[in-house]
């Protein structure tokens, strides 16, 4: 019984001391990840710039961490971000912010942004791609592009990791994704302080992705390295770690050099890593260019009121080491855990945050707007950015240029106005939210197939191949604008699809829907499917002397104001497609109110006469008749009653 | 709030004027009022005024209480500008009204008796009390007539003020309320006006 005993109670012992063994292994094995427990993960309160003087780690073969790189070894391994960086800062945290979760569905997309947009002159395509799962715009895999493809196309203006990192199950892909590597998270991107930091450049990042070199890629955007040689031009064989020449001599199998002088005698490099993202390196991915003018050089044109006030981008798109950073829209606090993100808003710095214990008004030095003169239904109808965003409403909404869809800042970049993607802009509508606010638009142009209304996008391979040659000899203008398809193409593509894809075969373009009836015969409908994307305007704002109203009423309440009744240009290859439509088409407003309103306007300063005289005479009658019953109290009063 | 203060004051208005039906007897009609005898052009311009007054007034409160008391929303799309076309008009016509019915709507020493004599004893002044208590049914509708004049400078000037760049949001949602609350009190002397007006 005694033995029993303790024999039950050693047993205990025994496995609560496992327990804890096995517990503390996991701590150990997850120690990267925890939050909080590496060197850079948590500030320790100090404002001032730490110094990176540090070894370069690459990656192994098997994904793993790999050695610390010397100048002399052989192979020469590009550095890993993953490993050298996430030595001291939790790269498990990092990838999880905003510019790298796109494709994890359980981060809440939010507001709809600037989405990707595939683009192919030859077949009439643009398309918005996004992996959020923002309404309007296509999952890659929608249109056959594999994460693989998607990062060779778009990965040129991102800041690395999402797609370039997802986990594929296809044999080629995992095969493709060994030669090339995957494109981990580039933290030089952004937090490189050196002018040498080449994004955009002749061997820069965004040519490292085109030339599928993602896992060379960030070592090749920083200022010490080169690379050379095209993943793509390799074989699927090809084995980086163990690297032979290839048979074809004109193939260059990537490489890299450093630059000895970097390494110090212990193989440290010092980095100028800044906490502050520099205004120019969000600039690469984030620059606009409205084309409201013959005039487009950057001289010609202001920067964001805020940035010429002397702030900095990152002083209100801030977050801390989990990257999720504050994208400073209204409402934003809904879908965010970041904890500055109401008062990061235009309302957050400019007025305060309502429910706050503490003034919070005037953060970073923000006037607090008087507004004065203008009724407090616009600000329950009209965002921030209606008034003081964008280029100013002009008669026609403008092509407008965006870094993501037109590549700036790379090389060989179209740099003709005409290029595709079109995007027009301002384009003032009302969204999910009520309230109006400018846009850009894009109007989608694909092949699909539509099925019970429903129109899914045609596999882009199949397009290219079938669609490519149908309209093979349409001319192609050397701009990059759209060729000049005729109904005729049209039917001759569709003819073409037919036979290649199950389904109903349709074009959609500039707000239409073109199929083939029974007899062969083309025909167009207004579709739900063909609706533009459109994604808000917030920058540049303009300074308040420069905002919509501040002259008058009328400034948008005219019969031909732009805000109202601006041309909304449909875009689309097909040339009977292309039209135009009026702002107040986009807005829940009826056009015929919309017009009789600002008809009302004309009247408006006689109202104010007339109401202002009729309260002079009132008054002159109240003031006349108080006096002549003053007089009788006084007559009362002096007893001559 | 405001849609639930406006239906009370509506209802409590109502039962007002209910209960002055019940417990006041209709009083005999007044000289000036009586129909029989035939207007001169001015008494007919004066009567025109008065009932364009009461159609603008009728329209304005239409449109300017239908959005806010059944809707439960803010005045907006074809009502502002039927409310906002038809208020300059109630505006002159208001105008019109109190030059041309000023001096009959005054207030004359017979109106309120216990008034005078509170007066009189207050200031030890001498003299008889008017016993003319027939007129003291006009009490009600010279109240009401000045009370519909007073109300209306800040009634309009409210909505006219916030449409010059002189307020900023705090006093444009100032003074929005302002003319909400007085179009509320305004609307409530003008129904009760006007009922006094049918009784006698």
């Amino acid at each position: 019984m005694r033995k029993g005993f303790i024999l039950t109670g050693f047993s205990c012992l025994l496995v609560l001391c496992l327990s804890a063994i096995t517990v503390c292994f996991e701590n150990e094995a997850l120690g990267a990840e925890i939050p909080g427990t590496l060197l850079g993960d948590k500030s320790d309160g100090s404002r001032a710039h730490p110094t990176h003087l540090i070894p370069l780690v690459s990656e192994n073969e098997d994904g793993e961490q790999g050695g610390i790189i010397s100048p002399d070894d052989e192979p020469l391994l590009p550095f890993s971000m993953r490993w050298t960086c996430g030595e001291c800062h939790s790269y498990g945290i990092i990838n999880k912010g905003w510019h790298f979760s796109a494709p994890d569905p359980n981060i809440a997309p939010g507001r709809a942004g600037h989405p990707w947009i595939l683009t192919d002159a030859r077949t009439g395509t643009q398309i918005p791609l996004s992996y959020r799962q923002w309404p309007g715009t296509f999952r890659p895999e929608q249109l056959g592009l594999s994460s693989r493809e998607f990062v060779k196309y778009f990965g040129r203006h991102t800041p690395g990791g999402g797609a370039g990192e997802l986990e594929t199950e296809d044999m080629d892909e995992i095969m493709r994704e060994y030669v090339s590597g995957k494109l981990e998270i580039n933290c030089l991107s952004c937090h490189n302080a050196d002018p040498g930091q080449d994004q955009g450049g002749a061997t820069g990042y965004a040519v490292q992705i085109a030339r599928e070199n993602f896992r060379w890629a960030a070592a090749a955007s920083c200022e010490f390295a080169s690379v050379s040689g095209s993943a793509n031009d390799m074989p699927d064989t090809y084995d980086p770690f163990m690297p032979e020449a290839p048979e074809d001599a004109k193939k260059v199998p990537p490489t890299i050099k450093y630059r000895q002088t970097a390494f110090d005698q212990d193989n440290n490099v010092s980095f100028n890593i800044v906490r502050e993202v520099p205004d120019h390196r969000c600039y690469f991915c984030h620059s606009n260019l409205y084309i409201d003018s013959a005039e487009t050089e950057k001289w010609n044109t202001d920067e964001d009121i805020h940035l010429t006030a002397g702030m900095k981008c990152v002083d209100c798109h801030r977050n801390g080491i989990d990257h999720n950073i504050i994208r400073g829209y209204e409402g934003e606090s809904s879908a965010s855990a970041n904890n500055l993100s109401a008062a990061s808003s235009c309302e957050g710095c400019h007025l305060g945050e309502k429910d706050s214990s503490s003034p919070v008004a005037g953060r970073l030095g923000a006037p607090v707007p008087e507004h004065p003169g203008i009724p407090p239904v616009h600000f329950e109808r009209m965002t921030c950015t209606a008034c003081h965003s964008g280029p100013w409403p002009q008669e026609k909404t403008v092509l407008t240029k965006t870094s993501r869809a037109h590549r700036l800042g790379t090389v060989g970049v179209n740099k003709a106005h005409e290029a595709l993607p079109h995007i027009s802009s301002p384009v003032f509508a009302e969204r999910e939210n009520g309230k109006i606010a400018p846009y850009k638009m894009v109007w989608p142009a694909y092949w699909g197939i539509i099925k019970d209304q429903e129109v899914a996008p045609i596999d882009f391979d199949v397009v290219k191949q079938k669609v490519g040659q149908v309209l093979a000899n349409e001319k192609l203008p050397a701009s990059g604008d759209w060729p000049a398809l005729s109904d005729e193409n049209i039917t001759e593509a569709l003819k073409s699809l037919k036979g290649a894809v199950e389904g109903e075969p349709v074009y959609v373009s500039g707000g239409k829907v073109y199929s083939l009836d029974d007899s062969g015969k083309l025909w167009s409908e207004e579709h739900k499917a063909a609706e533009p994307y459109l994604w808000p305007i917030a920058h540049n704002v303009r300074p308040a002397a420069q905002s919509l109203g501040i002259r008058y009423c009328t400034d948008c309440h005219a019969t031909d104001a732009p805000f109202f009744f601006g041309d909304v240009a449909v875009d689309s290859p097909v040339v009977t497609g292309r039209e135009t439509k009026q702002m107040v088409e986009f807005q829940d407003v009826d056009p015929s109110y919309a017009r009789a309103f600002a008809f009302s306007f004309v009247f408006r300063p006689m109202m104010k006469i007339v109401c202002l005289g009729s309260c002079a005479i009132m008054a002159v009658v109240l003031l006349l008749y108080a006096l002549k019953a003053l007089a009788c109290v006084v007559k009362v009063l002096a007893g001559s009653d | 709030m405001y849609q639930k203060i406006a239906i009370i004051a509506f209802l409590i208005t109502l039962a007002c004027i209910v209960l002055h039906r019940i417990v006041v007897p209709s009083n005999k009609r007044l000289p000036g009022n009586s129909t029989s005898h035939r207007l001169s052009i001015i008494g007919m311009l004066r009567i025109l005024v008065y009932l364009a007054v009461l159609f603008c007034f009728v329209v304005l409160a239409m449109t300017g209480f239908y959005p806010t008391l059944v809707l439960g929303e803010h005045i907006s799309g074809y009502l502002v500008m039927v409310h906002a076309t038809f208020a300059p008009v109630f505006a002159v016509f208001l105008a019109v009204l109190a030059v041309m019915w000023a001096k009959r709507w005054r207030f004359t020493s017979g109106d309120c008796p216990l008034f005078e004599r509170i007066v009189r004893w207050a200031t030890l002044a001498n003299g008889p009390v008017a016993n003319n208590y027939g007129e003291s049914s006009c009490l009600g509708q010279k109240i009401s007539f000045w009370l519909i004049i007073f109300l209306a400078l800040p009634l309009i000037l409210s909505v006219v003020l916030s449409m010059f760049p002189l307020f900023g949001t705090y006093w444009q949602e100032l003074l929005l309320g302002v003319h909400r609350y007085t179009a509320l009190v305004f609307a409530m002397v003008a129904i009760l006006h006007t009922y006094f007006i049918i009784r006698t």
